[in-house]
C-alpha cells in the first residue's frame, strides 16, 4: 500500500452532512458587513456634499 | 450632464448591481450543486472567493496609484490609493471571516497559521496601519508621499498571497480550475465574481469622491491644511 493509499484510506469517502448553519452565518456576515459599509459611504458622501 | 441626471444614473446603476447581486446569490445558494465531499458548506465559496479576489484587486490598484503618485504627484491618484486601501481592508476582513467559517466544518478549526492565511493576516494588519498613518500626518503632501512609500512595501504581500498556495503546499487548497469542476459551479462562481466586481466599482467610485473632496477641502480651505495654518499664524 502506497503512502497516498494510506492517506486516502484514512480520509474515507464521506460527505459533510448539513452545514447550512455555516452557510447562513457566512452570507449573513457578508451581506451585513457590505451593507454597513455602503451605509457608511452614503453618510460620508452626504456630509461631503453638505460641506461643499 | 446636470446633477439631477447624474443622480438618476447613479440610482439606476445601484439598482442594476443589486439585481445582479441577488441573481448571483440565488445561483450560488440554490442552483449550483453541492460539492462531492464538502456538501452544501462549499456554497460559502461563492462569497469567499470573490471577496478575496476584490481584496487582491484593490491591493493592486493601491500599488499602481502609489507608484504613479511618486512619479507624478496628483491628488487624484492619492485619493484613489486611499479609496482602494480602505476597500482592500473591508473586502479582505469580511472575506477572511468567511474563510474562517468555511474552515471550521472542513478543516476542523476556524484558523490555522497556514501560509495563505498568515500572509492575508499580515496584509490586513499592514492596511490598518496604512489607514492609521494617513490620519496621523496633517500635511497632505507629506502624507501622500509617506503613504505611497508604505503602500508599495505593503503591496509586495499581494503576489505572495496569490502564489502562497503554490509555493508552500499547505492546508489551504490551490486555486480551482474551471476544467476540473462542475460547469454549474463555474457558472455560479462567475456570476458572483461579476456581482462583487460591480459592487466593488460602485464602492470605489463613492470612496474616491469622498477622498478627493476631502483633499480639495484641505488644500483650498485656509483652516484645513497645516501650511495654511502656519501662514495664518505668521
Amino acid at each position: 500500500m502506497s503512502a497516498l493509499d494510506t492517506v486516502l484510506a484514512a480520509v474515507g469517502e464521506g460527505r459533510i452532512q448539513g452545514g447550512w448553519q455555516y452557510v447562513k452565518a457566512a452570507y449573513a456576515i457578508c451581506w451585513t458587513g457590505l451593507s454597513l459599509y455602503a451605509l457608511s459611504l452614503f453618510i460620508r458622501s452626504r456630509r461631503t456634499e453638505e460641506g461643499k | 450632464m446636470d446633477a439631477r441626471m447624474r443622480r438618476g444614473l447613479e440610482i439606476v446603476a445601484v439598482l442594476a448591481v443589486a439585481c445582479i447581486f441577488g441573481y448571483a446569490a440565488w445561483v450560488g445558494l440554490a442552483v449550483a450543486p453541492p460539492d462531492r465531499e464538502m456538501g452544501d458548506v462549499q456554497r460559502i465559496m461563492y462569497a469567499h472567493v470573490p471577496m478575496v479576489q476584490m481584496m487582491l484587486l484593490a491591493g493592486t490598484i493601491l500599488f499602481v496609484c502609489s507608484v504613479l503618485y511618486l512619479f507624478r504627484a496628483s491628488w487624484k491618484t492619492d485619493a484613489l490609493a486611499e479609496a482602494s486601501a480602505e476597500l482592500a481592508l473591508v473586502f479582505g476582513a469580511i472575506g477572511t471571516t468567511l474563510g474562517a467559517i468555511w474552515g471550521r466544518p472542513t478543516w476542523g478549526v476556524f484558523w490555522a497559521w497556514d501560509p495563505r492565511l498568515t500572509t492575508v493576516a499580515i496584509l490586513l494588519v499592514a492596511l490598518a496601519g496604512y489607514m492609521a498613518l494617513r490620519r496621523f500626518v496633517d500635511d497632505p503632501e507629506r502624507r501622500a508621499v509617506w503613504a505611497a512609500v508604505t503602500a508599495i512595501v505593503i503591496a509586495v504581500d499581494v503576489p505572495i498571497i496569490y502564489f502562497s498556495v503554490k509555493w508552500w503546499k499547505s492546508l489551504h487548497q490551490v486555486q480551482s480550475n474551471p476544467r476540473t469542476v462542475d460547469p454549474q459551479m463555474v457558472h455560479a462562481l462567475r456570476w458572483n465574481i461579476t456581482a462583487f466586481f460591480l459592487l466593488f466599482i460602485v464602492f470605489l467610485v463613492a470612496r474616491y469622491r469622498i477622498a478627493l473632496a476631502a483633499r480639495m477641502r484641505e488644500i483650498t480651505v485656509p483652516e484645513a491644511g497645516p501650511h495654511a495654518r502656519e501662514a495664518v499664524a505668521s
